[in-house]
């Protein structure tokens, strides 16, 4: 039955719509043409050229398929056509541009869009510069595009719902509370809205970058896979290599994006969590990285090939696996990352297993065809310890991934287990020791050379180094008094481990730099990632290590429990009454008021931080705030504030306020009394007085209209010493009475000026004050220091990796100009 | 044996090792009974709020003791001393999973985790013109 429905736009979500199944039929074509084509090329077919110019077609038209849904999507956005669902679902009127185009994002079909994105702008560059590997890789990549256009299409096959389509309407989705009549959309005024909590910067810069280091771990894949399938096991290294070490490159930044927004806006008092999202994100960045080595390794030795193979298939299953954890609501509540379940569970463990099982086949029917030298690498080589350096990361990325996946464990095998108790320190515990052997490694490993037995050239180069490291070590261990108790000595012993070998790895590395690549910066970018790699390591020993809890409450204590034998819980919460300065580490510290301004979900509590010597001085004032969910997700919930100095921050956040739950406050009425010009009434801590009544006042809250006859108060308040002055103002408009309210935040008084009683020349005044104690908040306060050397330490890592990628490119294309050179070079200064 | 046999023995032999001892680590969800057999535990239950009866936080007197009573999965109500504030929205929880230990009868709880009513399914489409007159009012008051 078609009814006719006002005011739909219906055009941009038929065109997204038919764009969506016009990209997942050119994908396929283009899947299956570059596919022929790699065939043909195998077996020098002259028809490969034409499958390869269809591949390429249908590649480009699926290309056009995703860039028009994501014009229309953005379209529908944009305009605030709420007939969409996902306009509807995820954005409302008020949000700002750049939260409208971060909004697309917010859903799953949105974040699968970034995804094919990417990959369309990867396969394009790969198409202009891959050469004779073209056939190969870009089937694989069009097939993975096939994957997630299906995840948009929603449409019925068999009675199973195939993919969510991202342009169903708003009265298809079964969620309008009655029969929507021809003019429904009258009354839809707006949108569920953004979920507050995402309405953050980061919210516009961590996903794109995030999903672009997840496309782009298809490509190493890519290449491995087509170097298997086409037995050309050695020659797929050099076009990959760049793409890999890009790769690494991108996710990385993706991933420390997402701890930096965690550190600012988040509650979890820190930059990483071991939040099962955070870790399935990291784990692929783990192998892949470990892929880069020993890629390397077989680049200069001809060792290490099969490990290469492995790791960059692992390293792209493990983002599909991450992909599945995240989407498949099987985290449940565990995590603040889980996408709602759209009952997608079943086709996400399809694309999993669609590229899982046929590459593992692959791998492993041809692992004997795949060149492994018969001798062993000696001891004392650099890409013995490289290969070990790898070994130690995947383990790393085992660990993490085993206890990630407790939820999967419970569904495989029907057991009800739950998370560790204490989850950070499960983690650390163990990647403490994986962390100080790959910062040794770090330190020594380049100063071996490849393919020699090269100890005594070790000890030589590396004495003034270690000697220099030794010094710094004693001064940096005295300096950083690292006590940290809580998990007692043997941890504390691994601290300082780890901060030693951290240490020993950037000064080992800035003199691999100086001395022995005498400062050629272009050949440094292995150095310069590992000492920044190190330097991150420092960063997080120190302010985790030193982490300081400074609104430790020692007041309270209406009942203490025992939790000496168990993990240390700190009374970590502290009270702050309005107005009263309570210590706090070195400061004393005064709730001064809140703020809120309309349109804005937030209060803000100013909290005033002073010097203890000098409490008159403010130093400070952060502006921690609490912000209603539009999505009614928990109702509330509190962002940090931040003061940042260059050794430490003071990071601050609301855990509870006095007017947050309504009841609180409504429990305090206003009180109306009658005054005549020079009365007064007595407050909690004073009293006013009414000076004065005049006509046309002024003030910016009030907006006066040409009928208006308005009456404002001049009101003086005395209290604790000091005088302050207010003007409520009533008037009429026409028939309308109103009254604009005035308000002396800092004593918590509230008045409003009712009426007037002309006979007895009186006002009628309500006044009300909230008492100091029924006015508070409860404050969590940390200090952190020197948590600006773990940014830094990122920062250097990820400007290593560029490095290294310009000068891989560079070099390849310098040997492109030059000729073909033989597959493994021999140089001793080259990561 | 070749070295490298031997070293990737030896890896495997120390990731089980770890890998047992991070099972040991995995907690179990248990019942305010059977977490009491094991006081010097720390475990997980689950179980719903009771609303019926009181709860406790007054920041002024402690800012970090919250008291409330909660019903487990085999039906036990017990008293539970949260060392916190008082989670925002607690009345709306659907479910609550409490890590901590049972001393005497009452359960220390050291971390509350809640579930909430999922936040798409119960979502209506707000049709009122309500939030424009809303902000007319707003407007005016200013």
């Amino acid at each position: 039955m078609a009814s006719h429905y006002i005011g739909e736009h219906l055009l941009p979500g038929q065109i997204g719509h038919l764009a969506v199944i016009v990209a997942f039929v050119a994908a396929w074509v283009a899947t299956i043409a570059y596919t022929v084509s790699s065939v043909q090329q195998q077996r020098h077919l002259s028809d490969m050229h034409s499958w390869r110019r269809l591949g390429r077609m249908a590649f480009l038209v699926q290309v056009i398929g995703f860039f028009t849904i994501f014009g229309c999507l953005l379209w529908i956005i944009w305009h605030h056509y709420f007939e969409y669902y996902y306009a509807w679902e995820h954005t409302s009127r008020d949000l700002s541009p750049k939260f409208l185009l971060a909004s697309l994002w917010e859903g799953q079909e949105g974040s699968f869009l970034l995804w094919a994105l990417w990959h369309c702008v990867l396969g394009l560059i790969l198409i202009k510069v891959s050469k004779s590997w073209e056939g190969p890789v870009m089937g694989i990549i069009s097939f993975a595009q096939c994957c997630i256009a299906s995840m948009l299409l929603g449409i019925y096959f068999f009675g199973y719902r195939v993919g969510s389509n991202p342009f169903i309407l708003l009265r298809n989705a079964g969620v309008m509370p009655f029969e929507p009549g021809p003019d429904y959309l009258s009354m839809i005024r707006d949108g569920a809205g953004l979920n507050a909590l995402l309405q953050n910067y980061w919210m516009v810069i961590h996903p794109p970058v995030l999903f672009l280091g997840f496309a782009s771990t298809i490509v190493p894949f890519a290449y491995a896979i087509a170097g298997l399938g086409t037995r050309k096991y050695s020659e797929w290294v050099k076009p990959a290599l760049p793409w890999c070490v890009f790769s690494a490159m991108i996710l990385g930044t993706g991933i420390m994006l997402g701890g930096a927004w965690a550190y600012e806006s988040l509650t979890f008092g820190g930059y990483w969590a071991w939040d099962p999202v955070e870790n399935a994100s990291l784990v692929p960045w783990l192998t892949l990285v470990a892929g880069i080595h020993t890629l390397l390794v077989y680049k200069h030795t001809g060792h290490s090939l099969r490990a290469s193979f492995f790791f960059f298939i692992i390293s792209f299953i493990l983002v599909l696996y991450s992909t599945f954890l995240t989407r498949s609501g099987i985290l449940g509540d565990s995590s603040v990352h889980a996408f709602t379940d759209l009952g997608m569970s079943g086709q996400l463990l399809v694309y999993l297993f669609v590229f899982l099982i046929p590459a593992l086949a692959i791998f492993a029917y041809r692992y004997r065809e795949i060149p492994a030298p018969r001798t062993e690498e000696p001891l004392h080589t650099r890409e013995f310890w490289m290969f070990i350096g790898s070994l130690l990361l995947f383990i790393s990325a085992v660990f993490i991934t085993f206890t990630t996946s407790i939820p999967v464990w419970n569904k495989i095998f029907h057991t009800n287990m739950a998370e560790p108790v204490d989850r950070e320190f499960h983690y650390n515990r163990i990647q403490i020791f994986i962390a100080i052997l790959i910062a040794l490694g770090t330190a020594v490993v380049q100063y071996y050379k490849y393919k020699q037995n090269s100890w005594q050239y070790l000890r030589k180069k590396i004495a003034l180094p270690t000697a220099i490291a030794v010094v710094a070590c004693f001064i940096f261990g005295w300096l950083s008094d690292i006590q940290y108790s809580k998990y007692g000595l043997g941890f504390l012993i691994a601290i300082y481990l780890l901060f030693f070998t951290s240490i020993y790895a950037v000064i080992a590395n800035l003199g691999y730099i100086l001395f022995m690549l005498k400062g050629r910066l272009r050949k440094a970018g292995a150095s310069v990632a590992h000492a920044g790699f190190a330097l991150f390591l420092i960063g997080v020993v120190l302010s985790s290590a030193k982490k300081q809890v400074i609104s430790i409450d020692r007041m309270g204590m209406m009942d203490v429990f025992d939790f000496s034998n168990k993990n240390e819980n700190p009374r970590e919460n502290i009270f702050l009454p309005f107005g009263v300065p309570v210590q706090m580490g070195d400061y004393d510290v005064t709730y001064v008021g809140d703020s809120t301004a309309p349109g804005d979900p937030k209060i803000y509590y100013a909290v005033q931080f002073a010097d203890r010597q000098h409490p008159d001085k403010p130093l400070f004032t952060l502006y921690p705030d609490i912000l209603k969910n539009t999505k009614g997700m928990q109702g509330y919930s509190a962002n940090p504030h931040t003061q940042h100095f260059w050794n430490k921050d003071i990071f601050t956040y609301v855990n509870y306020a006095s007017n947050i739950e309504p009841d609180q406050t409504d429990t305090v009425r206003y009180h109306t009394h009658a005054l005549a010009v020079g009365d007064t009434v007595f407050l909690q801590n004073g009293y006013l007085v009414l000076r004065s009544l005049y006509r046309n006042p002024t003030r910016p809250a009030y907006r006066p209209t040409p009928q208006d006859v308005a009456v404002a108060a001049d009101i003086q308040v005395f209290s604790g010493g000091k005088s302050y002055t207010a003007s409520p103002i009533y008037y009429l408009r026409g028939n309308e009475q109103g009254a604009v309210d005035d308000t002396i935040s800092s004593l918590q008084l509230y008045l409003h000026f009712e009426g007037i009683d002309p006979a007895a020349k009186k006002i009628m005044l309500a006044v009300k004050q909230i008492p100091p104690k029924d006015h508070f908040i409860v404050l969590k306060a940390y200090v952190f220091p020197f948590i600006n050397i773990v940014w830094l330490g990122v920062g250097i890592t990820i400007l290593g990796f560029l490095m290294s990628l310009v000068h891989r490119i560079r070099q390849q294309m310098e040997k492109r100009q030059i000729s073909q050179k033989p597959v493994y070079a021999t140089k001793d200064v080259d990561i | 044996m070749k070295r490298s046999s031997i070293i990737l023995l030896v890896l495997i032999a120390v990731a089980i090792g770890v890998i047992v001892s991070l099972v040991g680590d995995f907690s179990t969800y248990e019942t305010f009974a059977s977490a009491a057999r094991h006081p010097d535990k720390e475990y997980r239950v689950i179980g719903v709020l009771d609303k019926s009866l009181p709860q406790v936080y007054d920041p002024q007197k402690d800012p970090n003791y919250f008291s409330f009573y909660v019903k487990d999965k085999a039906g036990n109500i017990r008293k539970v001393v949260y060392i916190g504030s008082r989670p925002t929205d607690f009345e709306r929880s659907e479910q609550i999973v409490l890590t901590g230990h049972m001393q005497d009868s009452v359960f220390a709880c050291s971390q509350i985790l809640m579930k909430c009513p999922s936040k798409y399914k119960n979502d209506q489409v707000a049709v009122s013109n309500m939030k424009a007159q809303a902000q007319q009012v707003h407007a005016e008051v200013k």
